[in-house]
């Protein structure tokens, strides 16, 4: 593949901004949680755009940092959907919905 | 050839992701992430990152969205009734409004820094090492030597989180159901 490294980097941008658009706009708390793990997988996009950019840049040798990051993004990620799925039962449990709207005792 | 797959997946990509946003079934959004997820694993195919394509799939399309499949059908999402419309109506909210802002902004920012950072380079498929830059051997050699304290970290992050979800998720003993 010989696409330049910017055209991934705008693919991620572009990955990353609907992900912000949707946990912003979205109001039920699972769709929420899919936008985050939209963006996590934007960020993870760049990673390996900039490390498929070095290796580029170095000849041809590997540049592993940007897989590692990638790879502990990913454990996050499931870290962050275990958590946040988890809280999604409890408040399910204690309130019977799904919605943010229902939930702003901390906001007022 | 290698670039017409990426730019078909690109779209696909953008095209699902979007399709996330504005699904009003739940049941819909986890399968248009689905397909997402699976173009830009894609992506990360032609590439050159075998092994992450291969995580990407093995970890998000079988762990996570396994996971937010089974919360949605245990609490039987999948019908809840009208969900919030992203409609006409709703572009004259205010909310709305500052939120296409801040994103739009955000989508400005990025395709900016990625047109004014990347110097192209050669970027061709001969000038990549011939295993994929991360060969599963190179990759684990990096993990268990530089990256060692971050992976135990890792570790020790999963186990407080197993714990978490188990706190947090159990039925109170005596409480209402």
């Amino acid at each position: 593949m010989s696409v330049p490294p910017s055209h991934l980097f705008v693919l991620a941008a572009v990955l990353f901004s609907i992900g912000a658009a949707g946990f912003f706009l979205r109001r039920n708390v699972i769709v929420v949680l899919m936008c985050i793990e939209l963006m996590l997988n934007a960020a993870n996009l760049s990673f390996l755009a900039a490390s498929r950019m070095h290796t580029l840049a170095n000849g041809g040798r590997p540049d592993l940092q940007g897989p590692i990051f990638a790879l502990f993004v990913i454990v996050v990620a499931a870290v962050e959907a275990a958590v946040g799925l988890a809280l999604v039962i409890a408040l399910y449990r204690n309130k019977q919905t799904v919605s943010l709207d229902e939930v702003s005792e901390l906001k007022d | 050839m290698a670039n017409l797959i990426f730019y078909v997946m690109a779209v696909l990509t953008v095209a699902a992701a979007l399709g996330v946003v504005v699904a009003r079934n739940p049941m819909m959004s986890i399968l248009s992430l689905l397909a997402s997820f699976f173009a830009l694993a894609t992506i990360y195919l032609v590439a050159g990152f075998q092994t992450l394509a291969a995580l990407q799939i093995l970890v998000y399309a079988g762990a996570i969205l396994v996971l937010f499949l089974f919360v949605i059908m245990l609490l039987n999402l999948a019908d809840v009734g009208p969900l919030e419309r992203i409609d006409m109506l709703m572009l004259h909210e205010r909310k709305t409004i500052w939120t296409m802002l801040v994103s739009g902004a955000l989508l400005g920012i990025g395709v900016f820094a990625a047109l004014q950072s990347a110097p192209v380079a050669e970027a061709s498929e001969a000038n990549l090492p011939k295993h994929g830059i991360d060969e599963l051997g190179g990759l684990a050699q990096a993990m268990f030597s530089r990256y060692l304290l971050p992976f135990e970290v890792t570790s020790v992050l999963l186990l407080a989180t197993a714990v978490a979800v188990v706190v947090l998720a159990k039925r109170k003993r005596g409480g209402a159901a």
